[in-house]
């Protein structure tokens, strides 16, 4: 068995690997995979708020930060973890597999690391498209398992810390770990047709550039022109804002353009239904924000309609109070949603009816839909139908 | 009194505690966050969910493990070959862009895939297999322009590059 793995080691071998390769990339990959963490963190915080989270609504645009630094930082994370793996592929071909009971646990971790790391960027990039072909949710998946990546990382560096710090910066001499001498001249092969350390590195930073280029357009407007590859464009859509339910898929076209329709708003005993012609009399704000969604595409419109908290003050409630918004919608995960009282109080949330100087299109949530500062997209309610004050 | 300065040893002593505390830190951080994770997993996901996620991982490395690397390394085999004729630099030039096109044309693949079964007709409304084709195109012209101007102006075969930081 030795024999055969030595054969096909040998087979594999590339002069270009080298400790020294694979600590670059891990470092690359290792900040890359901290940004997703925290971010992603950030965002199901929002989502799904613990008791001490906190709520910015300054700057407007913040969840559209980091929502489109989380998606842009995964789909950079893709060439950065092959090259990873590449850098290291030797390593699973050595014989015995496990030697002690310590080298068996960690073999078992980096299993571990590798496949669910594996795992969590291709359905991250897949989710994006909004096709999800696998038999468990994705929301979940994605959150637990960032948990583990995460912790994952933090043991293998500790389990490679040594040679981490012995390879963090460039040395001259043969490397340890390295399949042929490499030099401080940027680990020059001798062979020649091969490429150099530095080469192959600056290679997969070219790659994850390109990567980031032809798909980031959809977070971020300046590199809109080089968006290729994204499943989103900004400008798209009716209204030029794209959508992500339609009135068809949330199954809410007859409802939403029913003309008896009303908005009903409700704190303790008192309940005030208000018609579209009666929102349109109260006074109306109009605020540029940004709709960014959580698989990382955002458009910044402007918005036209009545302040939340004109409303909370309607019905005769405190303002600091949390509201719970439902939407016609007759079924899905976001039919409810819930308002903590910093966005209820923050004057730029409003009760959109204008979307871009237009009345709301149907797909855009018609005849009224949440708009905050800063929130994830899934929670910007869309074809009201109540404002329970609580 | 003149303060005692630490020898040569003692400071070397001390940096590998120092390792040695960071590394118990960092493993049992990390063994936790895994335990949270996997803990975590069967609250949300049922036994027929966990099993497929445990399929989908395992078919992911055997993917990457039984094919990506080895289709690469048998490229990467061809490229040496190809570029043996070459300047390093140039031949550098056109393994970079062919990774770039072959990961680029993978993530575009997988589009092209989510677009013909998608169900949101908001979503992938671009031409992407025309949009594949310029990427490729403009790579393809800047990767011959490059290594073309290498092989006229650059260094000689078999000298070394020019330093430069990773």
């Amino acid at each position: 068995m030795e024999k055969l793995t030595n054969a096909l080691a040998a087979r594999f071998a590339s002069p270009t690997r080298s400790t020294r390769l694979t600590v670059v990339l891990g470092r690359w990959l290792g900040l890359s995979f901290t940004i997703c963490f925290l971010t992603g963190l950030f965002s199901h915080g929002l989502q799904e708020p613990p008791s001490w989270m906190f709520f910015p609504t300054s700057p407007v645009w913040i969840y559209q930060l980091t929502q489109g630094i989380h998606v842009t930082t995964g789909i950079a994370a893709i060439p950065l973890l092959l090259a990873k793996l590449w850098s290291v592929y030797p390593e699973l071909l050595k014989w015995p597999p496990v030697k002690s009971v310590a080298h068996g646990l960690e073999r078992a971790s980096i299993a571990l690391f590798i496949a669910s790391s594996l795992l969590q960027l291709t359905t991250g990039l897949i989710n994006t498209y909004k096709w999800y072909p696998w038999p468990f949710p994705f929301r979940q998946t994605h959150y637990w398992l960032a948990w583990v990546i995460w912790g994952s990382l933090l043991l293998h560096i500790a389990v490679k810390l040594p040679l981490i710090i012995e390879h963090w910066r460039t040395r001259s001499g043969t490397a340890a770990g390295a399949s042929a001498p490499v030099t401080d001249d940027g680990g020059a092969p001798q062979e020649p047709g091969r490429w150099s350390r530095r080469a192959f590195l600056a290679a997969v930073g070219v790659t994850t550039g390109a990567v980031v280029l032809t798909t980031a357009g959809q977070s971020f407007s300046w590199l809109d022109p080089f968006n290729l590859f994204a499943p989103r464009k900004m400008g798209t859509g009716p209204q030029a804002v794209p959508v992500n339910r339609t009135a068809a898929d949330a199954k809410v076209a007859d409802l939403a353009g029913a003309k008896d329709w009303t908005l009903t708003v409700s704190y303790q005993d008192t309940n005030r239904s208000l018609s579209l012609a009666e929102l349109l009399a109260l006074p109306q704000y109009e605020h540029e924000l940004p709709i960014a969604c959580v698989e990382g595409w955002s458009q910044t419109a402007i918005w036209r309609g009545v302040r939340i908290r004109d409303l909370v003050a309607f019905v005769g409630a405190p303002p600091s109070s949390s509201l719970r918004v439902t939407s016609l919608e007759p079924e899905g995960a976001y039919r409810t949603m819930d308002m903590p009282a910093t966005y209820a109080q923050d004057e730029r949330t409003l009760v959109a009816l204008e979307l871009n100087g237009q009345t709301l299109d149907l797909d855009h949530g018609y005849p009224a839909r949440i708009i905050a500062p800063g929130r994830p997209g899934v929670l910007q309610t869309k074809w009201l139908n109540t404002v329970e004050v609580l | 009194m003149k303060p005692e300065m630490p020898t040569k040893a003692e400071k070397t002593a001390g940096a590998g505690n120092a390792v040695k505390i960071l590394r118990i830190v960092l493993g049992a951080a990390g063994a936790a966050l895994i335990g949270y994770g996997l803990l975590g997993l069967p609250t949300q996901l049922g036994p027929p969910q966990l099993l497929g996620l445990l399929v989908w991982m395992a078919v992911a490395v055997l993917l990457h493990d039984g094919v990506i690397v080895p289709v690469s390394t048998v490229a990467g085999g061809g490229l040496t070959r190809l570029g043996s004729g070459l300047r390093p630099a140039s031949a550098a030039v056109l393994r970079g862009a062919l990774m770039t096109g072959v990961v680029v044309t993978v993530i575009a693949g997988i589009l092209l895939k989510a677009q013909s079964v998608a169900r949101n007709t908001s979503a992938l409304e671009g031409d992407y297999a025309a949009h594949l084709l310029w990427f490729w195109v403009v790579l393809a012209g800047l990767a011959a322009v490059l290594a073309y101007g290498i092989e006229r102006t650059g260094p000689g075969r078999g000298e070394r590059e020019q330093k430069t930081r990773p």
